[in-house]
This record gives structure tokens, C-alpha cells and sequence, in this order.
């Protein structure tokens, strides 16, 4: 989507003094792709302040190990992912939502299949939240990291351990279940 | 009877105004990913984070240049 500028008005802040001009601009570059996947996928803005700044902290520690296979940006989101993942574990087991119950999505009027149209309110972060929350874990992961233009289907796929065909597959029962929970959040 | 009139007329522009402001907030997004990264644009990061990072990282030794950086140099991505 071309945003024109004048919306993309949250900047992130000019990085602060931190240890070094490399990893300030680490900081600078990947904070709010990192703080908004922690945010949307923990559901919790508290979580997800604390998370992030657990995932750059574990990257000051390690960025002399980060062996530029993969990019930055790929590397700080699997930080991110295993973080949150394990913050999820605890209580996984009784927030999760089977892809068992794809036929519930497959099933879904078709309305879903038309683009999404949404009067923009202060809300819609709630919404956005409460759609993505009726997800299971996985969906969700793969909706947030494919949103991110940066990385390819197959750099999804190894961030969730799947292969590329299965990270399309997936995405697809993703989006139309996410499409089906955001309208019943209207 | 014209005050009538100009009640209405009045009503009408409201409305319209009103309906004009609706339309202009009425936005559309092909998948869910446009729609979340139209969210994440517009999620500022809480300014917070670089404050708390900035005292954790105080007491740490300084981050070593990555070995292959110091090999060739290399870009960020």
C-alpha cells in the first residue's frame, strides 16, 4: 500500500545514546518492526515493551556473534519470535486455537474474499488485536511476519520452520480466518 | 414555513458535512497484511524502551564488530 508520508507520522525516536553508533542504529532501524510483532502477537503493550527491550538487550550481548547469513532484520525476529514464544508457553496450551478448525474459516461467508474496509477509528488497534487474538499462535506469527515487506516467504518459512509452499498455504487459511474475526469485531 | 425551510436547509449541510468527514475515513486494504501494516505505521514505539536500554546496556562491555563485518566491511542486510 502506498501510504502517502504525511501518515506515517510515528517516526521511530531518534535512537538514544546507547552503547554504540552501531547498535544505535540497529535500534533505530528495526525497533518498531520488533516492538509491533511483540505487541500484536503477545497482546499486551506492558509485554511487549518489556519484550522488546529483552530482544535488542540479547542482541547487544550477541551482535558479535551474528554471522551475517541472514540479515539483521531476520536475525532480531528470530530473537523476537523465540522470546515471545517462550513467554507464551505457559499458557499456551489453554489459549490455543486448533488449525483443527480451519473448516469454521473455509466455511466463512465469502465476504471475506472482498477487501477489507474499516471507517478508521481510534479502535482499530483493539480491533486489529481482538481479530488477531481468536488466532492460533502460528497464524498469527505468519500474518505479522509476512506483513513485514522485508522478508521473503521463504525467510518466513524459516523463522516458523516451514517451507516456503506451506508458509502460502498457511497464509492463506490465515488471512481469511483473520478477515472472518475482524468482522465480527465491527 | 421558512423558518422550516432554512431548519432543513441547515440539517441537509450538517448531514452532508457529516457524511463528506465519514467518507474521507473510510479506507480499504486488499489483505490483512496491508491492513497490519497500516497499523504498524501508525504504532509508535514507546520511547521508553531506548531509556531502559540505554541503562542495561551501561555497565556491558562495548558490542565487537561482528567477525565477518571486520572481514569485508559489510553492509547492515
Amino acid at each position: 500500500m502506498n501510504e502517502p508520508a504525511a501518515e506515517c507520522e510515528f517516526v521511530a525516536e531518534p535512537p538514544a545514546d546507547l552503547a554504540s553508533a552501531e547498535f544505535s542504529s540497529l535500534y533505530a532501524e528495526n525497533s518498531r518492526a520488533i516492538y509491533y510483532l511483540a505487541l500484536r502477537f503477545l497482546g499486551d503493550p506492558q509485554k511487549a515493551e518489556d519484550a522488546t527491550h529483552d530482544v535488542f538487550l540479547k542482541a547487544f550481548r550477541k551482535l558479535d556473534q551474528f554471522r551475517g547469513e541472514a540479515s539483521l532484520r531476520t536475525w532480531l525476529y528470530r530473537i523476537t519470535v523465540n522470546h515471545c514464544q517462550n513467554l507464551r508457553q505457559g499458557w499456551h496450551d489453554r489459549h490455543v486455537f486448533s488449525n483443527a478448525d480451519d473448516a469454521v474459516w473455509e466455511n466463512a461467508v465469502a465476504r471475506t474474499e472482498s477487501p477489507l474496509r474499516i471507517l478508521e477509528t481510534k479502535e482499530l488497534g483493539q480491533r486489529i488485536q481482538k481479530a488477531l487474538d481468536g488466532l492460533s499462535d502460528e497464524y498469527r506469527l505468519l500474518l505479522l511476519l509476512v506483513a513485514d515487506e522485508e522478508l521473503s516467504y521463504e525467510q518466513v518459512g524459516g523463522l516458523v520452520g516451514q517451507s516456503p509452499d506451506a508458509v502460502r498455504g498457511k497464509l492463506h487459511r490465515a488471512r481469511k480466518a483473520f478477515a472472518v474475526l475482524f468482522e465480527k469485531t465491527a | 414555513m421558512k423558518h422550516h425551510t432554512k431548519l432543513s436547509q441547515e440539517q441537509q449541510q450538517q448531514q452532508a458535512a457529516e457524511q463528506q468527514a465519514q467518507q474521507q475515513t473510510v479506507r480499504e486494504f486488499a489483505s490483512a497484511e496491508e491492513l497490519l501494516r497500516y497499523d504498524a505505521a501508525h504504532t509508535p514505539v514507546p520511547p521508553g524502551i531506548a531509556q531502559r536500554l540505554q541503562k542495561s546496556t551501561g555497565d556491558l562491555p562495548r558490542p565487537k564488530t561482528a567477525w565477518w563485518k571486520r572481514l569485508f566491511g559489510g553492509a547492515n542486510r
